[in-house]
């Protein structure tokens, strides 16, 4: 047998004959892991996260016409959509407007594609259900309320069409809408019938696109856009993408401080917890130095031990601390967690740098004992 | 004798308690600070969406609102001057900072626009507040208006006076008038001074903004107000809420009364809606309800945050109790040799351990409570509001934690046999 | 120099002080290669401070120590673990085995900190002291007596010049004590120098000398009739 199966055989006896021992500390090491690697891939998360739930605010970025045009083409919009990061595009949706009258009554009726307007508005309040045929439509609040409107009932619009010919039909209200803002005025209907009845297809006054980026990444992508086409100006809605970088930076820097926090604090109590097992080992320090072991030998040992628990401690810590950051992933936000993979190897590194150090310094103060008075005084 | 043991263990056996006690106050501290943090955050953040403007419009009732985001045709706008216009009086505005959430109210802002000619040119002049200070009859006094309410516009020059003859231009407009700060801007009768060019990203690029009194003279509409910008704090809606936004009158006495005593946005809106004669306050969809997403997960988030430390502190705090107790075998193996009995020697070290974890979990709760303080200056700026409900949550998880963790370290130093102990086995 | 006159252990005049106890006061002590010496002394006599110097764990205030030639008064804690290591086999009261190493095991460390392992060697040492059979046992599942052979095994492993035992019988019944002192006369028999510290007259007698502390200065020197 050589020395270094020797020192193999002393290293797993110590690990697996004193199991009490050990499980107090494996535990505290992967307890430790667990929150380091929770923690840090919430943290890393966090802003693509949070980024989706800003979203709810609606559209961060306009397209208009470029050039002082007041229409932009579909097919144009259709091009810059395709320029958009396809996992962060959360929606696109035109707006085309028309002028009606119904009951002699001036309303602005609204064409676009309301399986869209519900990704990108999602704070819409529609009682009644959403128009899906070309001659049901959506009426805003106020309208409904001025005109003693509601859902079942039928209203006629009446307009001139591109050709300068008139133009009428009789539409089903589906349902209203209530948004507090400009909507509340107005009348939506399907893009493409609103298209039939205008005598014109193929263009908006503009489209809503909502992209889950923060500032920086908007301005590159509008940079972008404006490049490949250049019919389009890409405005960004600042009221949305600065609060939410104002907001979502405030946010993000709670939970990194929360993360710290906590880490610290775990990381202290793990240290702690090794020092505790080693230092009730004293007397088998005095007895080895007693026995002739050099320092050196003895720091050896506890540090092989230290690394082996912390990487046990460590494995264990990554597998509880992706369960960890899922659950709270799934439960708040209700996506998988993304996962990055060097999280692993800096974990198990950071458990055993911690378990090593924490098993160090009570063995520094162990080994600078006589050997006598441990093995004689109790 | 028992007393005496105790005194003596707990004066004499400093080290090893002391290690109880350290671990004590780092869980608890841990369990201070992330619970006065959970139960702040919701105010902070909401707080902090204050950055997205209104969630409150109030307009007169009966009148729909002028439609400016959309307004691309002519026809439109003579659609909209053939609606009668009623007005809010402006003298009723500080009333909203007298209602029963007046603190909740942040700020607001009045509109009111005109059309004006500017050296032949058609331009939309709006009316506002823009740093407007106000002294409520109640003695105090506010300061409100656009420059809180639209934290996002970026400013090239500094902000108008309310009592001058300023105005702040929209980037586009300036451009088509080739205006700049400092320079003169003629608006029908009056050469109004340019104090700024902003940019807000929205459809006030086209407009001037200028003091409110400027638009009531020049459109001789003294005292008249189109239209209300409010900012408030809400609690996120849930289903009472949405129920009394549907009709307050459909609620029962009780109810009634849980939602006009919370700070819901409907129940605010109701009573502004008390005190703002024939006004109508519509709460803005977009920014209320996003915000109650934003919060409600945010919340969840803390929570859950929370939660989770809380039992892995737990779990490695009853851990390092654990290896403490383990620490002491030789001396409970004495006791038990000079006739102690099981149950004799549990209740010492469990009374020497609870009384040590209060003392270690009183100094945590402090220091805990010092973390909450670096955590609400750095992130927010703000101190954390102190929970009282904290302390009995935090004396909770001290008691479970401690009797988690002395239990399977006593019950293996029960089972252990005296001679093994004395004998280093 | 003649082999039977060889001293191993020279002491000269050594004090050692801790504070304001005298716990040894000009103590002068020589051991012969191969001499059996028995320490003994009521409780603080000194006899514990003795069998550090002696056992290389401590150095004394002053005055000179020689083991096997060298003086140890002066030496690094690193130096003084390599004599350890190199001279010494200790026994002691408590036994001192690393519980979570079976007995041969327990053997091999010695073996691991001196020099080579040797699985087969260390064996050998157990079955010298009878416990061949007990080779794979933990400590805890050794009887008292088994716990302090295998003690001895381990103080035997490397071949140590003096074997100092504190008190080695001290926890053990009488018949145990018989093995173990049959153990050391064997050992001592094969040549091995061998200093007990005890208080128990019994163990004192199965050495050929023994000297008395009282106060930490030797009140006497016997020699026992063989």
């Amino acid at each position: 047998m050589t020395k270094r199966q020797m020192y193999m055989k002393m290293l797993l006896s110590s690990l697996l004959r004193r199991r009490s021992r050990m499980t107090v500390a494996l535990l505290a090491i992967a307890i430790g892991a667990t929150v380091l690697l929770g923690m840090t891939t919430i943290c890393y998360d966090i802003p693509r996260q949070m980024g989706r739930e800003f979203r709810s605010y609606g559209a961060n970025m306009v397209f208009v016409a470029a050039g002082g045009e007041t229409m932009l083409s579909l097919s144009d919009v259709d091009r810059a959509a395709a320029l958009l990061p396809r996992e962060s595009l959360v929606g696109v949706t035109p707006y085309r407007y028309k002028t009606v009258r119904s009951n002699m009554q001036p309303y602005t009726l609204v064409g676009t594609r309301f399986e869209q307007v519900r990704k990108t508005s999602p704070w819409w309040k529609v009682s009644g259900a959403w128009p899906t045929t070309g001659t049901e439509i959506l009426i805003g609040s106020d309208v409904a309320e001025f005109a003693r409107l509601s859902p079942g009932r039928t209203i006629a619009i009446s307009g001139t069409n591109a050709k300068g010919a008139r133009f009428s039909r009789e539409m089903t209200i589906l349902g209203v809408v209530r948004t507090g803002g400009v909507e509340d005025d107005f009348l939506f209907m399907d893009l493409t019938a609103l298209e039939e009845l205008a005598g014109d297809a193929g263009r908006v006054e503009l489209a809503e696109v909502s992209v889950a980026m923060n500032a920086a990444g908007l301005s590159a992508l509008s940079a972008l856009i404006q490049r490949e086409v250049p019919t389009i100006a890409p405005r960004l809605v600042k009221r949305v993408t600065q609060s939410e970088t104002s907001v979502l930076s405030r946010l993000q820097a709670l939970v990194y401080l929360v993360t710290l926090v906590v880490l610290v604090l775990t990381m202290i109590c793990v240290a702690t917890t090794m020092m505790t097992v080693v230092m009730e080992r004293r007397k088998e320090i005095g007895l080895k130095k007693a026995l002739g072991a050099e320092n050196r030998s003895i720091v050896a040992e506890f540090l092989g031990e230290g690394v082996c628990l912390g990487l046990g401690g460590g494995l264990l810590g990554v597998a509880f601390g992706w369960l960890f950051a899922q659950t709270i992933s799934v439960n708040v936000f209700g996506r998988a967690i993304s996962f990055n993979i060097y999280l692993v190897p800096a974990t198990l590194a950071a458990s055993i740098i911690v378990t090593g150090a924490a098993c160090l310094i009570p063995i520094r103060s162990a080994t600078e004992v006589e050997p006598a008075l441990v093995l004689r005084g109790e | 004798m028992f007393g005496r043991m105790l005194r003596g263990a707990l004066t004499r056996q400093k080290g090893k308690l002391l290690m109880v006690a350290f671990a004590m106050a780092l869980g608890v501290s841990l369990a201070t600070a992330m619970l006065n943090v959970m139960m702040d955050v919701g105010d902070k953040v909401n707080q902090e969406l204050r950055t997205y403007g209104a969630n409150l419009t109030v307009v007169p009732r009966g009148a729909s609102l002028v439609n400016e985001l959309y307004d691309l045709e002519d026809e439109r706008a003579e659609a909209g001057a053939s609606i009668p216009q009623k007005y809010l009086a402006e003298d009723d505005l500080p009333k909203m900072k007298m209602i029963f959430w007046a603190f909740n109210i942040v700020d607001f802002a009045p509109f009111l626009e005109m059309r004006a000619t500017s050296a032949g040119r058609a331009v939309t002049l709006v009316g506002t507040w823009f740093d407007k200070h106000l002294d409520l009859p109640t003695g105090e006094s506010v300061d409100t208006g656009m420059k809180r309410l639209k934290s996002w516009w970026d400013i090239g020059g500094e902000w108008a006076r309310d009592d001058g003859r300023d105005a702040m231009i929209g980037k586009n407009l300036a451009d088509r008038l080739g205006l700049k700060v400092g320079d003169v801007f003629p608006a029908d009768r009056q050469n109004l001074t340019v104090k700024a060019i902003f940019e807000s990203g929205g459809p006030e690029d086209d407009q001037a903004f200028v003091p409110l009194h400027l638009v009531q003279e020049l459109s001789n509409r003294p005292g008249a107000v189109e239209r209300v910008d409010v900012s408030a704090l809400t609690t996120p809606e849930n289903d009472l809420a949405r129920r009394a936004a549907q009709d307050p009158n459909s609620l029962s006495r009780r109810e009634w009364d849980t939602w006009y005593c919370t700070a819901y946005i409907s129940a605010i809106a109701y009573q502004i809606e008390e005190v703002v004669a024939d006004s109508r306050a519509k709460p803005v969809l977009q920014v209320a309800e996003s915000e109650g997403a934003i919060l409600r997960k945010t919340q969840l988030l803390m929570l859950l945050l929370t939660v989770l430390s809380l039992a892995c502190a737990a779990l490695a705090i009853s851990n390092l109790v654990t290896a403490g107790v383990m620490e002491r075998s030789a001396e409970i193996g004495l006791l038990k040799a000079i006739g102690a009995t099981g149950a004799a020697v549990s209740l010492l070290i469990l009374t020497e351990i609870v009384l040590t974890s209060l003392a270690g979990g009183a100094v945590g709760y402090f220091v805990g409570l010092g973390f909450a303080q670096i955590i609400g200056w750095t992130v927010f700026g703000s101190a954390i509001a102190t929970k009282g409900l904290v302390i009995p949550l935090v004396a909770i998880l001290v008691l479970i934690v401690t009797l988690l963790g002395s239990l399977p370290a006593i019950r293996m130093l029960l089972s252990l046999r005296p001679t093994e102990v004395l004998h280093g086995r | 120099m003649e082999k039977t006159t060889e001293n191993i252990l020279e002491i000269r005049d050594v004090s050692m002080i801790y504070g304001q106890v005298k716990a040894l006061q000009n103590i002068d002590l020589t051991v012969r290669k191969g001499e059996w010496l028995a320490i003994m002394g009521p409780s603080g006599s000194g006899k514990t401070t003795m069998m550090n110097i002696i056992g290389c764990m401590d150095k004394p205030s002053s005055g000179s120590v020689i083991l096997d030639g060298r003086e140890i008064s002066g030496m690094s804690s690193r130096a003084l673990t390599e004599m350890r290591r190199d001279r010494i086999g200790l026994i002691f009261q408590q036994f001192h085995l690393i519980s979570y190493l079976t007995a041969l095991e327990n053997v091999m460390v010695a073996q691991y900190y001196h020099s080579m392992i040797d699985e087969a060697e260390a064996l050998q040492a157990l079955e010298r002291v009878g416990l061949k059979d007990r080779a794979k046992h933990l400590p805890h599942q050794l009887s008292g007596g088994e716990q302090q052979r295998v003690c001895i095994a381990r103080a035997l492993i490397n071949y140590p010049r003096l074997i100092l035992a504190d008190e080695p019988t001290g926890n053990l019944d009488e018949a145990n004590e018989r093995i173990v002192l049959d153990l050391l006369r064997r050992l001592h028999a094969e040549g091995s120098t061998i200093i007990v510290v005890t208080h128990s007259p019994e163990v004192a007698e199965y050495a050929e000398k023994t000297i008395v502390l009282e106060h930490g200065r030797i009140a006497r020197t016997t020699r026992n009739a063989d």
